[in-house]
C-alpha cells in the first residue's frame, strides 16, 4: 500500500471523527436548552418577544438538523458566531487566548522533551546508581503530585517569599519589566511553563528512562558494544532513536490535550487562554465559545494523532501501511 | 608456541537477589549462580572449538566474558600470550580497539542481533566506522564484498533486516563479524535458531570462509552434530565447569566422562532399524544455582561411585588429546 493511499485513508477517518465530534458536540448543547431563555428568563423586564427576537439573531429557532448544517457550514468557513458574553466574534477570540496558550505549552513540551530525554539517558546508563535513584524518585514524586500544587509552591516560593517572579497574568498593568514588552513576557511566562514543564517531564522522563533500559540490553547494543564503539554512539545512535519511539505516542498526547492541562495551569496563573477562555465560558453559558473550544481541542487531538501516526511510519520501517 | 586465544580460570557468578518487596514473600532468598566455574581451554590459529552443553551451563556467559561484554570476576584471556581482559576494560582506547578487532560474536538469534531501523549496509558500516575510519570512500566496496562472500546480493545492502529471512540475517550478522577481519569469531549457536533446512547451509558457509580466511572458531551449540561436523576440537560444559575436552574425533570415538557419553549417544541415528544404545539422561537437571556437591553430575549418573559424591573430579589427561573430569571414566 502506498504512502499517498494511506495518508488519504487516515486524512479520511479524521474528517470523519471531527464530524462525528462536532454532531454530537451540537445535539449536546441543544440539548442543555436555549441559552438566551436561561440566562435572561430570571432578569427582570425582559419579555418573552425580546428573547425570541435574541434568539433568531443567534440563530437559535428553527429545526435541529437545519441548525446543526448551518452551524457546520460557518465553522468550516471559520465563522464560530458571536460570543454571548465578550460580544466579540469568537474565531478573534479563540486566536488571541489560543496563541497565549500556546506561548505556555510549546516552550513546556520543548523543554520537557529535552529534560526527560537527558534524564532517561543518565538514569539509564546508570542503572540502578544514585543518580538513577535521584532522576527516578523525583520523576515518580512529580508524577504524583496535582499540577496546581506545584503551581502554588512555585508562586509561594519566587513571587511571595523571594519576590522575583510574577505570580499572574500575561503581561504587567503597570511598570512594564526592565521596561520591556519582550522581557516583561517572557518573566510572566517562567512560572507557568515551570508548572507545565514539571508536569510533562516526570511522565516522559519515566518512560523515557524505561524504554531505554529495554533497548540497552537487546543484542544489537550488545553488538555495538563488541565493535567497540564508543559509549556515546552506541547509546545516542544505536539506543535512542529505538527507545524513543514509545515516546511518540505520549508526546502527541500532549500536543492534542494540550487544552486538557491549559484550564488548571491558565487558572493558577490567571492566564488568558484559551483554558481560562473555556471555564469562564462554561461558567456563563457562553455556547458559541464552548462551541469553538470544544472544536479547536478536537481538531488538535485528532492532528496530533495524525501527525504522530505519520511519525511512526517515518521512523519505524517495520511498520506496514495500512 | 604461545596460543591465538588461550581462556585460563574464567569465572563469572551471578548473584540472585531479590529486590524490595519480593524478598519478604520469597522462599529462596539469595543465591549464586555459577554461570562459570574455573574455565580453560586453548584455541590454536585456524581450529575450531566446539563448546557443547544443555542449556543454561554458561556457555553465552563465557563467550561473552571473553569478550568483556559481561564483566568476568576472575581469569586471563591470552590472545597471543597477552592477557586482554584488563584491556577491553581499561581506558587505553586505541589498544581496547585493537583486541576487539581480532575478536568477533555472532548471536545466536539474528532477529534480535540487528537493529530494526537500520539497513544492512548502515549495520556493516558500523564496525568500518570504529577500525577503518581513515578509509571511509572504501567502506561500500567493503561492504560488498562482504555481502558477496557470505552469499547475499551487495544491492540487498539497501534493504531492511525484516525484509530478510533467518538464514538471511544469519548471513549479515557474519557479515558484520568478518568486517573487521577478525583472527577468532565467537559463534554463539549461530544456526540453533534457523530452520533446519537452513542450518547445514550456514554451517558449509562458515567451514568455507574458515578455508579462504583462515579463522579461529568458538563454535558453541547443544547439538553434538553440528559440532562434530565443523570442529576440530570439542569442549563439554556442564554447570559452569568443562567436564571434558579434546581432539573431536577421540572423543567422539570414546567418550570418557558420562555426560559426554550420554549426550554423544542421544545424537539421532539416520540409519533405519540401528540398535537404540543411547544412555538416557536420569533425574531432572539441575539449576546452576544449587549445583550439587562432588561431581556437579552424580545424581544423573549411572557410574556414579561414593567418592563422585564428595570430590569434585579435576581435568586429568584421558588420551593422546583429552582430558576429562571423571572419579571413574568409562
Ligand atoms: N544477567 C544474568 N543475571 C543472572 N543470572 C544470569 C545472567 N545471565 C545468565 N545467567 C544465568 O547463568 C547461567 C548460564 O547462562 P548462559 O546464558 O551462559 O547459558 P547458556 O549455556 O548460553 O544457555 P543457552 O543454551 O540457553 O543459551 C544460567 O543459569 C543463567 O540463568
Ligand atoms: S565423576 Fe562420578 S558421577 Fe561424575 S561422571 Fe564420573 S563417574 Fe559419574
Ligand atoms: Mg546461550
Amino acid at each position: 500500500m502506498g504512502a499517498l493511499r494511506f495518508l488519504l485513508r487516515r486524512l479520511a477517518f479524521s474528517a470523519a471523527l471531527i464530524l462525528g465530534v462536532s454532531f454530537i458536540l451540537f445535539a449536546l448543547i441543544n440539548a442543555i436548552g436555549n441559552p438566551i431563555q436561561i440566562l435572561l428568563s430570571e432578569t427582570p423586564g425582559v419579555s418573552e418577544e425580546m428573547i425570541a427576537t435574541l434568539s433568531r439573531y443567534y440563530g437559535l429557532d428553527g429545526n435541529f438538523i437545519d441548525r446543526y448544517g448551518a452551524w457546520l457550514w460557518s465553522i468550516v468557513h471559520f465563522d464560530f458566531g458571536t460570543s454571548i458574553i465578550y460580544n466579540q466574534p469568537v474565531g478573534e477570540l479563540l486566536e488571541v487566548y489560543g496563541l497565549e496558550t500556546l506561548k505556555l505549552q510549546l516552550p513546556a513540551i520543548l523543554l520537557s522533551t529535552l529534560i526527560a530525554t537527558a534524564a532517561g539517558v543518565i538514569a539509564a546508563m546508570r542503572q540502578h546508581g544514585w543518580a538513577d535513584f535521584s532522576i527516578v524518585s523525583s520523576a515518580m514524586l512529580g508524577h504524583s503530585l496535582p499540577g496546581f500544587l506545584v503551581g502554588i509552591v512555585l508562586i509561594l516560593i519566587f513571587s511571595y517569599w523571594l519576590g522575583v517572579l510574577p505570580s499572574y497574568g500575561a503581561y504587567s498593568t503597570r511598570n512594564l519589566m526592565m521596561g520591556s514588552m519582550v522581557i516583561d513576557g517572557l518573566w510572566h511566562m517562567v512560572l507557568p511553563v515551570a508548572m507545565l514543564t514539571v508536569f510533562n517531564t516526570a511522565t516522559l522522563t519515566l518512560l523515557m528512562r524505561s524504554s531505554l533500559v529495554d533497548v540497552l540490553r537487546q543484542d544489537y547494543i550488545t553488538a555495538a558494544w563488541a565493535s567497540g564503539l564508543p559509549a556515546r554512539r552506541v547509546v545516542l545512535h544505536h539506543a535512542l532513536r529505538n527507545a524513543f519511539i514509545p515516546q511518540l505516542t505520549y508526546l502527541g498526547t500532549l500536543f492534542g490535550l494540550m487544552l486538557g492541562t491549559a484550564p488548571v495551569t491558565e487558572t493558577v496563573f490567571t492566564w488568558p487562554g484559551l483554558g481560562a477562555l473555556y471555564i469562564t465560558a462554561i461558567h456563563q453559558l457562553d455556547y458559541p465559545v464552548i462551541m469553538g473550544v470544544t472544536m479547536v481541542i478536537t481538531v488538535m487531538l485528532v492532528v496530533a494523532t495524525l501527525l504522530t501516526d505519520i511519525a511512526y511510519v517515518v521512523i519505524d520501517p517495520r511498520i506496514r501501511l495500512g | 608456541m604461545t596460543a591465538l586465544l588461550e581462556v585460563r580460570g574464567l569465572r563469572k557468578h551471578y548473584r540472585a537477589v531479590r529486590r524490595g518487596l519480593r524478598r519478604l514473600f520469597a522462599r529462596q532468598q539469595t543465591g549464586t549462580v555459577r554461570a562459570v566455574d574455573d574455565v580453560s581451554f586453548v584455541l590454536q590459529a585456524g581450529q575450531t572449538l566446539g563448546l557443547v552443553g544443555e542449556s543454561g551451563c554458561g556457555k553465552t556467559t563465557t563467550a561473552r566474558s571473553i569478550l568483556d561484554l559481561v564483566r568476568a570476576d576472575a581469569g586471563e584471556v591470552r590472545l597471543d600470550g597477552q592477557d586482554v581482559r584488563p584491556v577491553l576494560a581499561g581506558t587505553d582506547r586505541a589498544a581496547m580497539l585493537a583486541v576487539r578487532r581480532r575478536m568477533q560474536y555472532v548471536f545466536q538469534d539474528p532477529y534480535l542481533s540487528l537493529n530494526p531501523r537500520w539497513t544492512i549496509n548502515e549495520a556493516l558500516r558500523e564496525p568500518l566506522r570504529v577500525h577503518a575510519p581513515q578509509h571511509q570512500r572504501d567502506w561500500g566496496d567493503r561492504i560488498a564484498t562482504l555481502l558477496e562472500r557470505v552469499g547475499l546480493e551487495p544491492r540487498n545492502g539497501v534493504r531492511y533486516p525484516h525484509e530478510f529471512s533467518g538464514g538471511q540475517r544469519q548471513r549479515v550478522g557474519i557479515a558484520r563479524a568478518l568486517a573487521v577481519e577478525p583472527d577468532v569469531v565467537l559463534l554463539d549457536e549461530p544456526v540453533s535458531s534457523l530452520d533446519i533446512s537452513v542450518r547445514s547451509q550456514i554451517l558449509n558457509l562458515l567451514a568455507a570462509l574458515q578455508d579462504q580466511l583462515s579463522v579461529a572458531y568458538l563454535y558453541i551449540s547443544h547439538d553434538l552434530s553440528s559440532v562434530r561436523f565443523i570442529s576440530t576440537h570439542v569442549a563439554v560444559m556442564y554447570l559452569g565447569r568443562i567436564v571434558e575436552i579434546g581432539a573431536v574425533d577421540e572423543i567422539f570415538a570414546r567418550p570418557r566422562h558420562h555426560y559426554t557419553a550420554a549426550l554423544i549417544s542421544a545424537i539421532p541415528v539416520p540409519s533405519p532399524g540401528a540398535v537404540d544404545q543411547r544412555v538416557h539422561l536420569r533425574g531432572e537437571v539441575p539449576s546452576a544455582m544449587n549445583r550439587p556437591a562432588g561431581c556437579p553430575f552424580h545424581p544423573r549418573c549411572a557410574a556414579a561411585l561414593p567418592i563422585c559424591r564428595e570430590q569434585v573430579p579435576v581435568l586429568q589427561p584421558m588420551g593422546p588429546n583429552t582430558q576429562a573430569a571423571c572419579h571413574n571414566p568409562a
